[in-house]
């Protein structure tokens, strides 16, 4: 799954929601711009209609209508934005109403938006015509419109840049906090200094941390010591017996046959040597007691491993062949438990492959992963002993008659501290790969 | 030479101590630390074996000890522990050389030997095995004046027998000093049988080698003369 940092998440959904909010304003924007410049205009129309009234009233009519006229009057300026009509009607409705209208002055077609409202004068009925030039309306709604726009931008951007900055200021703790723990390489190496904050949330994350990780180094310690002193107990004894056993051999008057059992019974005590080194050292790649602090070109070391092993595999007529596509540089890695995780692993091959069989060691960097693929036409696996692969003990073939049967789980172990990916396929009689991609960014 | 072996598991110590005797070397045993530092106090020794899960002393402490005290013996750590600071903390002490439970006797004998060549600036003489030479020096073997083209484990291999000559080595014994402890989860006797297979083939291009021995059942040999 893509992962995306919470201060991105943030600012992109920051964005968003402007955006749409800022969408659906502008949807709304003309019609409500319209709204309110109509009314503007409406209230202008009418308070020009209260000031005619009020000038005729003071007035009387004459003064725009006579017997002279036409028994109409009409006015408009120059640029026929408005104008101004008064007629006599014989209309006995009273009007009082606002339209568009299309008129014609001199020969041009104008759209206006029109008052029209009868009174009473002088026993007369007359018609009030007050318009306004659509053009002129647009024109006002038209610079609203522009303003507006120009003015949310300007906040858009303005609250953007303090959202951004303000929630790297406020998640910079938790910043700190994730950086703290990527850093580690063990739980002992973790910052105890509690981070700086007066958010709450993110002390009791750090506080949690801290103590969380004072409880795993003391549990690490606590069994890095039971290793120590297993380790003690076990191999004083076993020691005791080797160097009773070896001086036996030395002895002058040991017979052939005495030698043959005394080694024999060496042998038994090397294989209660190998399974206790190799509890142990799952023990110990468990409770993390070895550093990853080592860079390691992996092709170098699989190269190493190919050649110590390659007068085995020659010897059984296998091929062990080398196909190193990338060096692959693996930063954090504890080299000794790396080349013993590749060295069980070849090796298994090795003792599974009869003779005439090949054996390829590969690397490759795909997309920016680099993966090592170990396969062998040896003699494969059932589902069932796949299965149990890597769980100890269980491996343990029956012609192998010095192994432990846990090679392949220390391997496991290894992988997994390293954070290696290990997966594996097999057909009997056809071979088996082991394939192990690493960590990105190694 | 003299040497000390200190070891709070007696038996341990006198098969060291049985070992070593036959080996020429003037053994003394100290199982405890305060005994330890008493001795090394009033005597002078060349080698100290030194345990260090010693139940009263921190091991060590004892190589500070003997440093104050201008103790010139070299040190070398014997430890069960297995675990790494110790052996670094013990080698910035001063110690010689570290040597992991449970080894072999020859294993510590070579050891022994290698630090007291370098403390003595011994130079390894020549070593003649039939119609071969081991120049041990230039790590090459030459028979009649032809360089035989040994590998590095193969040559080891070979060296090894040779300097245990006339001792029976197990494949064990050989394994655990050509790779050392670090693998022994992956011991293989099959290697060894390989390596000597392929060691053998490459002398006998040049003339037989009835002084490489394989003892049935227990592994090889290099014959005393």
């Amino acid at each position: 799954m893509q992962m995306i940092r919470l201060k991105t998440k943030l600012a992109l959904f920051n964005l968003l929601s402007k955006l749409v909010f800022t969408a659906l304003f502008l949807v709304f924007l003309p019609w409500i711009i319209e709204r309110i410049n109509l009314r503007q205009v409406d209230n202008d129309l009418i308070q020009k209609r209260e000031k005619t009234i009020d000038l005729i009233s003071a007035t009387g009519i004459e003064p725009f209508i006579n017997s002279d006229t036409t028994g109409a009057f009409g006015s408009f300026n120059i640029l026929k934005e408005e104008y101004i009509s008064l007629e006599k009607t014989d209309g006995s409705e009273e009007i009082n109403e606002i339209t568009v209208s299309d008129r014609i002055i001199e020969d041009e077609v104008i759209t206006y938006r029109v008052l029209n409202y009868t009174f009473q004068a002088d026993g007369e009925t007359y018609l009030l015509e007050i318009g306004k030039s659509l053009e002129t309306i647009t024109r006002g709604r038209n610079n609203i419109y522009r303003i507006i726009l120009g003015f949310l931008a300007f906040i858009i951007l303005i609250t953007l840049a303090t959202d951004l900055q303000y929630t790297r200021l406020i998640l910079k703790p938790l910043e700190l906090i994730t950086k703290k723990l990527r850093e580690i390489s063990s739980p002992a190496k973790f910052d105890m200094n509690p981070v700086k904050t007066n958010t709450s949330d993110f002390a009791a994350l750090d506080k949690a941390l801290i103590e969380l990780m004072v409880k795993i180094e003391d549990s690490f310690r606590k069994e890095k010591d039971i290793t120590v002193n297993i380790s003690h107990e076990l191999m004083t004894p076993i020691s005791v017996m080797r160097s009773k056993l070896e001086n036996i051999l030395f002895q002058k008057e040991t017979g052939e046959e005495t030698a043959i059992k005394i080694e024999e019974s060496l042998k038994t005590l090397q294989r209660l040597q190998s399974l206790v080194n190799s509890l142990l050292m799952i023990a110990r790649i468990e409770s993390r007691q070895y550093l990853l602090e080592e860079t390691v070109e992996v092709a170098d070391l699989l190269a190493e491993i190919t050649d110590e092993l390659r007068p085995v595999a020659e010897d059984k007529k296998v091929e062990l062949k080398e196909e190193f596509n990338d060096k692959g540089s693996f930063t954090k890695a504890n080299r000794p438990l790396l080349f013993s995780m590749f060295y069980n692993v070849i090796n298994n091959a090795v003792k599974n492959t009869g003779q005439d069989g090949r054996i390829t060691v590969g690397t490759a960097l795909t997309a920016g992963v680099f993966s090592v693929k170990i396969s062998d036409s040896g003699r494969g696996m059932t589902k069932k002993q796949l299965d149990n692969l890597f769980s100890r003990f269980s491996s343990r073939r029956e012609n192998d008659e010095d192994g432990t049967g846990i090679g392949l789980a220390i391997a496991k172990s290894i992988a997994d501290l390293h954070g290696i990916d290990v997966s594996v396929s097999s057909t009997p009689d056809k071979g088996t790969d082991f394939s192990f991609i690493f960590p990105k960014n190694s | 030479m003299n040497v000390l072996i200190v070891e709070d598991e007696l038996s341990l110590a006198t098969e060291i101590a049985s070992f070593l005797k036959s080996e020429n070397f003037l053994c003394d045993m100290a199982i405890t630390g305060n005994e330890a530092s008493e001795k090394i106090a009033v005597n002078l020794y060349d080698f100290i074996l030194l345990d260090l899960g010693l139940p009263d002393y921190n091991g060590l402490d004892l190589i500070k000890e003997a440093r104050k005290a201008g103790s010139e013996a070299s040190f070398i750590i014997i430890t069960a522990r297995g675990a790494v600071e110790d052996k670094v903390k013990g080698l910035d002490l001063g110690a010689d050389d570290y040597i992991a439970k449970p080894f072999a006797l020859v294993e510590l004998l070579s050891r022994i030997n290698a630090v007291a060549r370098r403390k003595f600036s011994i130079v390894s003489q020549d070593i003649t095995l039939g119609e071969f030479t081991m120049q041990v020096q230039a790590r090459k073997l030459v028979c009649n004046g032809d360089q035989v083209d040994l590998t590095k484990k193969e040559f080891d291999l070979l060296q090894y027998l040779v300097l245990n000559r006339g001792k029976v080595l197990t494949r064990q014994q050989l394994y655990e000093h050509i790779w050392g402890n670090i693998l022994d989860d992956q011991y293989d006797s099959n290697f060894i049988d390989v390596h000597i297979k392929n060691l053998r083939r490459k002398l006998n291009l040049h003339t037989a080698t009835p002084w490489l021995e394989t003892v049935r059942g227990v592994g090889y040999r290099v014959s005393p003369d």
